[in-house]
């Protein structure tokens, strides 16, 4: 890679989606880059294919289905197209990690919220034994959660939906990842609480010095989370730059469209 | 720049895209197959006294005989052609078979019917007393009803019909339920369509579907508790020929000739299996979820 | 939850009322009269009905008859047998024993078979899904005293130095009792491992579509972390009902297997009793086999319940 402060540099990256009855062309042919703990932000409406970017990175397809991936996604100095399955199973959750969109489903019920931390630690630390819970206990202290040794040993039917987000986060940036990939990571989430978790986002970045990729189709959201800012339409990029220019003065029309169907945080904030 | 195609991982499950004409090819097959063997079940019950090359119940000196040229699957233990048996007890269970299922879709229709679009109070009378029927183990009351009542043909459909209508009155009620909060229904309700003609012309149709497949499916059950009550000599009374009772007979004497045996196995498998391939093409080629 | 229960509870009490009553309205509407039946010959001198009327209460109204038939059920009671004469309570349990033991060995055999055929035609989906289902389409259709008996059959014919109709106690030897239930066990289970397979098949389909197992995956645990942990772990909820609620179709297989493998268990009793007319015996087992597979689907109903509840709250 030639820029050394590059984490991430996407170059023509395309993803087909197969699943049992049709081909979607979700992603044709994207280019990006993400520095070192900069954080850029991903908008556009469903279906516009970032949530597919996000998971072509990943290498995770939905099951039932199979992606079909071109281009190239250069990660920190290897190509994660290239790699084996074997070698991006032991990249994933370890220098790559992912927060989901619905926090009330993306946490198995039948296992305890400390277990479900203590197994991405196993698999990816040195850690084992006693030492292992300690660092979930510490995570979850990390994330806000009150009482954390009590509550590693509940169930996620006894955990908030805020609070369940937090969890993930924990899992997520449990074993200090280069690069955090945030999908809708507050869009299942109560108004209140939502600034709650972008704060969470926030603070963690600055202080681990991790790179966020935030993917929300709200630009209410991007606003004063990220640097910069993709704006993709039917699986493009139609417009980038940084926050401030976007805002004040879109390029595309369709991102000046999505710009208009958000209330700006200041008005809404009155309304509220 | 080079373009690579990476297989994304999807835990280890990936099935390739089959299209939909694909799909739908299957579950034509498996109807087509259905209609096939049902259409040999249905011509062997109808012509069975023409088919059968001798009388069933005429009895020879030559017992347990192997196949021959005149006798293809041998004789019983009191010199009876197997063939001509199975071919008209195949008659006497799958008559006792349809006709208890009929009845049995027909109460269950009508209660189906009369409780998912009533509703309100009548729904839940009808629905608690098949409650109380449907959790009997249909088995054991079947085998509790004939062994009172005593094992005769009209008895056996009776039982089988009681035993089976919860199940079919479950069916249909939950498809009417859906139903008729349908707009066309709710439509040719307001402009004062009466409503026996609604449920008739509106609800029916919508709820043939799934009553098709679990009617498939109830008679594939059929067969098992006809031939298993027979086997338990609760069938039609001797000397009548049926499936259940010829396997039993047939035990006896099995390690003389198996073919007593594998006859009447073979036909009560091939009866069942022709339902259930029946059921799952309907299923597939209706586009019916699966029930229970 | 104390409510669910409750309500379950009850509403199995009025379950079981129905079978009693059903049960006893049966034998009380058998064909003849029920004296004449109880004596077990039609050749008996008119007091000697009388006396048998007045013994089995048979000159009391029918509802009487019936709770006092009921009190003395639930007291031990069952009646006497008409051929030995002897009180129903002094067989059954003995015969009760056997078939509980062939019910489980059959449940364990087709559970073992069920989820791993299931899980196979799942994850590997495919041809060995393909193989999977054609295989349990074409078992569902061989009736369990279909299977038995050719069992038997290619077992007499090929290996007959193995004597299958030995059964042997547990108390007297439990290898081989354990032996000698085995096939019998296994053609009790074929059929019902079939319906375990399929429905352990879609319930890993469907829990593999779930969010939590793409965060399995977005871990980078390793593929047999995410089966055991995530997928089986939760399949196994609705597998165990499914099992569950096979337990009235076991119990009913094992009357015909008993029959044809000559196990001295409730099965072949009821088939006995059956030939001989022996009613107060079949009423008998048809009310204690209802019962217990009545008992055991309230039980997975309310287990099901906590779980449910468990995952939904």
């Amino acid at each position: 890679m030639s820029d050394p402060t590059l984490i991430l540099r996407v170059r023509n990256l395309t993803a087909r989606i197969a699943t049992r009855k049709e081909e979607i062309h979700a992603v044709r042919g994207i280019s990006f880059d993400i520095a070192a703990g900069e954080a850029v932000g991903f908008v556009g409406e469903s279906g516009c294919g970032k949530s597919v970017t996000a998971r072509a990175i990943m290498r995770l397809a939905p099951e039932g289905t199979s992606i079909a991936l071109g281009g190239s996604v250069d990660f920190m100095g290897q190509d994660l197209l290239q790699l084996d399955e074997k070698a991006m199973r032991d990249l994933r959750g370890r220098r790559i990690a992912m927060v989901f969109q619905d926090p009330m489903t993306s946490l198995n019920p039948v296992m305890t919220i400390g277990s479900q931390i203590d197994d991405i630690v196993r698999r990816h630390t040195e850690l084992r034994g006693r030492a292992i819970r300690q660092r979930t206990v510490e995570l979850l202290n990390l994330v806000g959660i009150p009482n954390p040794e009590r509550r590693a040993d509940n169930h996620p039917h006894q955990f908030s939906g805020g609070m369940r987000q937090r969890v993930l986060i924990a899992i997520a940036i449990s074993c200090d990842p280069d690069l955090l990939i945030a999908d809708e990571p507050t869009t299942a989430l109560d108004v209140t609480v939502q600034a709650q978790i972008l704060r969470l986002l926030m603070r963690l970045r600055e202080e681990r010095g991790m790179s966020l990729m935030l993917i929300t189709h709200d630009f209410g959201v991007v606003a004063g989370m990220v640097e910069r800012v993709n704006v993709m339409y039917r699986g493009e990029i139609v417009e980038s730059g940084s926050v401030e220019r976007v805002f004040a003065e879109p390029a595309h029309e369709y991102t000046r469209a999505l710009l208009h169907a958000v209330p700006r945080l200041d008005t809404a904030g009155r309304v509220l | 720049m080079s373009t690579v195609r990476a297989m994304v991982d999807t835990a280890g499950s990936q099935n390739p895209p089959a299209d939909k004409r694909q799909r739908l090819t299957n579950g034509q097959l498996l109807l087509g197959l259905g209609i096939a063997m049902l259409a040999v079940l249905i011509i062997v019950t109808v012509f069975a006294p023409l088919i059968a090359p001798f009388d069933p119940s005429k009895t020879s000196p030559n017992s347990l005989a192997g196949p021959s040229a005149q006798h293809w699957l041998g004789t019983d233990s009191i010199g009876r052609d197997v063939l001509s048996r199975l071919i008209v007890g195949g008659r006497t269970t799958l008559l006792i078979t349809a006709v208890a299922v009929f009845l049995a879709l027909a109460a269950g229709l009508v209660l189906g019917l009369l409780s998912g679009y009533l509703g309100g109070m009548v729904d839940e009378i009808i629905m608690r007393v098949l409650d109380v029927v449907f959790a009997f183990p249909v088995f054991l009351l079947a085998i509790a009803v004939v062994a009172a009542l005593g094992p005769t043909v009209p008895n056996l459909i009776l039982t089988i019909a009681i035993v089976y209508t919860p199940a079919m009155a479950r069916v249909v009620r939950g498809p009417v339920l859906s139903v008729k909060e349908w707009d066309h229904v709710e439509a040719a309700r307001s402009v004062g369509v009466s409503e026996l003609r609604l449920v008739l012309r509106h609800v029916l149709p919508m709820v043939i579907s799934p009553i098709v497949v679990a009617t498939s499916l109830t008679l594939s059950h059929t067969i098992f508790t006809v031939t298993a009550l027979s086997f338990l000599g609760l069938g039609p009374p001797p000397p009548d020929p049926n499936w259940g009772g010829m396997l039993s007979e047939a035990r006896q004497f099995m390690e003389l000739a198996p073919l007593t045996v594998v006859g009447p196995a073979t036909a009560i498998v091939f009866a069942t299996l022709t339902f259930i391939v029946l059921a799952n093409g309907l299923r597939e080629v209706l586009d019916v979820g699966s029930w229970r | 939850m104390i409510r669910v229960v409750l309500t379950r509870f009850a509403w199995t009490l009025v379950i079981l009322l129905g079978v009693s009553f059903v049960a006893f309205m049966l034998m009380r509407a058998l064909p003849g009269d029920f004296a004449i039946a109880a004596a077990g010959s039609q050749s008996v001198s008119p007091e000697v009905l009388d006396a048998i009327r007045r013994d089995l209460g048979l000159d009391r109204p029918l509802l009487e008859q019936y709770f006092l038939w009921l009190g003395h059920a639930l007291t031990g009671d069952l009646g006497r047998s008409f051929v030995t004469k002897q009180p129903v309570l002094s067989e059954l349990p003995a015969r009760f024993v056997v078939t509980f033991q062939l019910t489980l060995i059959a449940a364990i055999i087709a559970m073992t078979m069920g989820i791993a055929t299931g899980l196979a035609s799942a994850r590997m989906r495919g041809r060995t899904d393909w193989f999977v289902r054609i295989y349990n389409g074409l078992i569902l259709a061989v009736p369990n005293f279909v299977v038995a008996t050719l069992i038997v059959l290619l077992a007499g014919l090929y290996f007959p130095q193995l004597s299958i109709f030995n059964y042997t106690p547990f108390l007297s030897d439990p290898i081989a009792n354990l032996g000698s239930l085995l096939l019998p066990a296994f053609s009790l289970a074929l059929a019902v491992s079939v319906t375990i397979s399929e429905n352990t098949r879609a319930a890993v389909l469907e829990i593999s579509s779930q969010d939590f197992v793409m965060v399995a995956r977005a871990k980078g645990l390793l593929p047999r972390t995410v089966l055991r942990n995530y997928l089986v772990r939760n399949a196994l909820t609705p597998i165990i009902t499914v099992t569950g609620l096979q337990v009235a179709s076991l119990l009913g297989g094992s009357i015909l297997v008993e029959t044809i493998f000559a196990i001295p268990g409730m099965g072949q009793y009821l088939f006995d009793s059956i030939n001989s007319r022996d009613y107060p015996v079949i009423q008998a087992i048809v009310v204690l086999a209802a019962s217990v597979v009545i008992l055991v689907n309230m039980l997975v109903d309310i287990a099901y319940a906590r779980v449910d509840a468990r995952v939904k709250a």
